[in-house]
């Protein structure tokens, strides 16, 4: 039993890429560089496609990436990381769980003067030193709804409109949820909010919040998401009131989100969605080992660095699509 | 094949996996053997072995207790609510840290008492006990924090998760107690005389139902320590404190040798188990193996351990 395991292990870290070369062919990055990247999670396709993004984007620098996945677990996340610390690495990117769990990790970088990026989720305010790549999640919302709102006023009409809110102990959830509310703010003529869906970013508490409104509301025509990972909850309840209509046929529910996932582009080509703010994951892995490699060259990097992302919208499709990451994925 | 049998059948089967698995990993695994990795893997170690030294009294009497890493949490968010200096109800105060970590080892010991008066009394199976209050005891610590951490704990009580010398010190001596106890005390025999047979155990004199309670008492009364250095570690109160981590718990415990079907276990077993396992994770990790594979690895593991188990129950039988 002991061979046959020691033979699995042996076996798994060679197939799971354990002894990863690097390109030496390509150029850029510090000769030599490993880096950590700990994952919170990889349960939605914006993860996953992000992790992808680092590969590459390693690979095109030639820094060694070592990855650990959370699974959703804050202590994990810690040990994890211990472990990259332990191995001396040159830089470490990290998901974190939560903006508190997060800062005793950071603080055992510092003291190893590891330089620690974190990547789309930035910590709670302390004294424990970080680079935070995130999207601007207020801006782009708001560009987003703004969009959305110049074509709800075509139609010539008030619009009911519903809102999904995401987990509201993430930051990023905030930012969307604010940026929703400025917008809408701006043009009380054509919008009336009727209903607010805490989805805690969870798709079974989405459908059951879409399908509530819908009933309470059957006159809903106007729909924002925090997340396009929760689309298909709502094109679950509009097929089910026979409201899934494609922009321009009579009876389209105007319909936005927020990430720009493979599902969002899939409905933007098929005409069913009509806008959506897009983070710009390879910018903000860009941004991430660039600001590892100047922390290590002792350049001042700045404490916070925004995607400021763009939307894409039925009138910038073609033009957009390429630095749309979901609609790399799809491809 | 009986050299095969004997090493199957062994005690010590689990600690030798582990000591090969170190000795296979090292050579090519950067910081594995190193001071400061030792450290960490102690760090990690520790509070799962108290929740799964309590997870293995339950198991003896042939109970399971699936709400454990729900009591850690509401011990977790307990805790940080009296000790947190922003908000903690005894912020600032210098009893801050003893109540908090009292607190939060009685709610466990009493949430650990409910789950066995409801297996005792209601004549309920062990496994829809506590996936109910699993279920219940996670609302709850969700609700009452409205998801949200709590932070700003003392540094004297970080310590006792970030520390191993002050981590090791509070578990050596109740892993030695706990140990004796089984070995050693009436209630101990008792425990797994239930766990072999207790309609048996019952006429022969032993109380079967206060025994199971307090087996359930103790899982609740070990989690709250587990959540103790847990919290210390992550610096916070958190309401989904060790919400994946039951996979671990059970799968370190039936691992190290402990009866899925009663009694039969140890807490010495035990803590092979979780050796084996936290060796395995932090071994896997330094290597820099995918999350998939890590998986992949661990289930494996665990089929390997509940194979071996039904193994020795066959051979013993």
């Amino acid at each position: 039993m002991m061979l046959w395991i020691c033979a699995a292990l042996a076996g798994l870290w060679v197939a799971g890429g354990g002894c990863q070369k690097s390109d030496s062919n390509q150029a850029g990055g510090q000769p030599g560089m490993t880096i950590g990247v700990s994952f919170e999670t990889l349960q939605t396709e914006f993860w996953v496609a992000a992790l992808g993004a680092f590969k590459a984007e390693c690979g095109r620098r030639n820094i060694k990436m070592i990855q650990a996945i959370a699974d959703g677990d804050a202590n994990r996340q810690i040990e994890q990381v211990r472990n990259f610390i332990t191995r001396k690495v040159d830089g470490i990117v990290m998901v974190p769980k939560d903006a508190k769990a997060c800062l005793p990790i950071i603080k055992a970088a510092n003291a190893a003067n590891i330089p620690m990026v974190l990547f789309n989720r930035p910590p709670e305010k302390s004294e424990a030193r970080s680079v935070a790549v995130v999207a601007d999640n207020f801006e782009l919302t708001r560009e987003t709804v703004r969009w959305m709102i110049g074509e709800a006023r075509k139609t010539g009409r008030k619009h009911k409109a519903m809102v999904l809110i995401g987990d509201l102990g993430d930051i990023n959830a905030i930012g969307r949820r604010d940026g929703f509310d400025a917008a809408v703010k701006e043009a009380p003529e054509v919008i009336e909010v009727v209903a607010r869906i805490p989805t805690e970013w969870s798709q079974e508490k989405a459908q059951a919040g879409v399908v509530n409104a819908f009933q309470a509301n059957p006159d809903i025509s106007f729909i924002f998401t925090s997340s396009d990972s929760l689309l298909p909850s709502i094109v679950s309840a509009l097929k089910a009131t026979g409201r899934y209509k494609k922009a321009g046929e009579p009876g389209h529910v105007i319909l936005g989100g927020f990430d720009g996932d493979a599902t969002a582009y899939q409905m933007l080509v098929e005409g069913y969605l009509d806008a959506t703010g897009v983070q710009d994951v390879y910018f903000e892995v860009k941004a991430c080992l660039q600001a590892i490699e100047d922390l290590r060259g002792g350049k001042v990097v700045p404490e916070v660095i925004k995607d400021p992302g763009f939307v894409i919208h039925q009138g910038n499709l073609k033009e957009m699509a390429p630095r749309m990451w979901g609609a790399n994925v799809k491809r | 094949m009986a050299w095969w049998r004997r090493l199957v059948e062994s005690e010590h089967l689990v600690l030798g996996l582990a000591v090969v698995c170190f000795g296979v990993m090292a050579p090519f695994t950067p910081g594995l053997t190193s001071g400061e990795n030792l450290a960490n893997l102690a760090l990690t170690l520790l509070p799962l072995y108290m929740v799964a030294m309590g997870q293995t009294a339950v198991m003896i009497t042939g109970g399971i207790d699936l709400s454990v890493t729900s009591i850690m949490a509401v011990a977790s968010v307990l805790g940080a609510a009296v000790m947190s200096g922003e908000q903690g109800w005894l912020a600032g105060h210098p009893l801050a840290v003893p109540v908090g970590v009292l607190a939060m080892v009685g709610v466990g010991a009493v949430m650990g008492g409910l789950n066995g008066a409801a297996v005792v009394g209601l004549r309920m199976p062990p496994f829809i006990v506590t996936l109910t209050s699993m279920i219940f005891f996670s609302g709850l610590a969700v609700w009452v924090t409205n998801s949200q951490n709590i932070g700003a704990l003392p540094a004297a009580f970080n310590a006792i998760g970030g520390r191993a010398w002050l981590a090791l010190l509070v578990a050596v001596p109740l892993a030695v107690a706990m140990h004796l106890v089984l070995q050693r005390t009436v209630w101990g025999r008792w425990l797994f005389a239930t766990g072999q047979n207790a309609r048996a155990a019952k006429i022969s004199g032993v109380p079967v139902g206060g025994v199971v309670v307090s087996a359930y008492v103790v899982s609740g009364l070990l989690a709250g320590v587990g959540a103790m250095m847990y919290t210390g570690q992550a610096e916070s109160g958190s309401p989904v404190l060790g919400q994946r981590l039951l996979l671990d718990i059970v799968g370190a415990t039936v691992l190290g040798g402990t009866s899925l079907f009663g009694g039969r276990g140890s807490v010495v077993w035990t803590l092979y188990g979780v050796l084996f396992f936290k060796l395995l994770d932090n071994g896997l990790n330094l290597m820099g193996l995918s999350h998939y594979n890590i998986m992949l690895i661990k289930g494996a593991v665990i089929l390997v351990a509940a194979t071996a188990d039904a193994w020795r129950r066959r051979s013993t039988s």
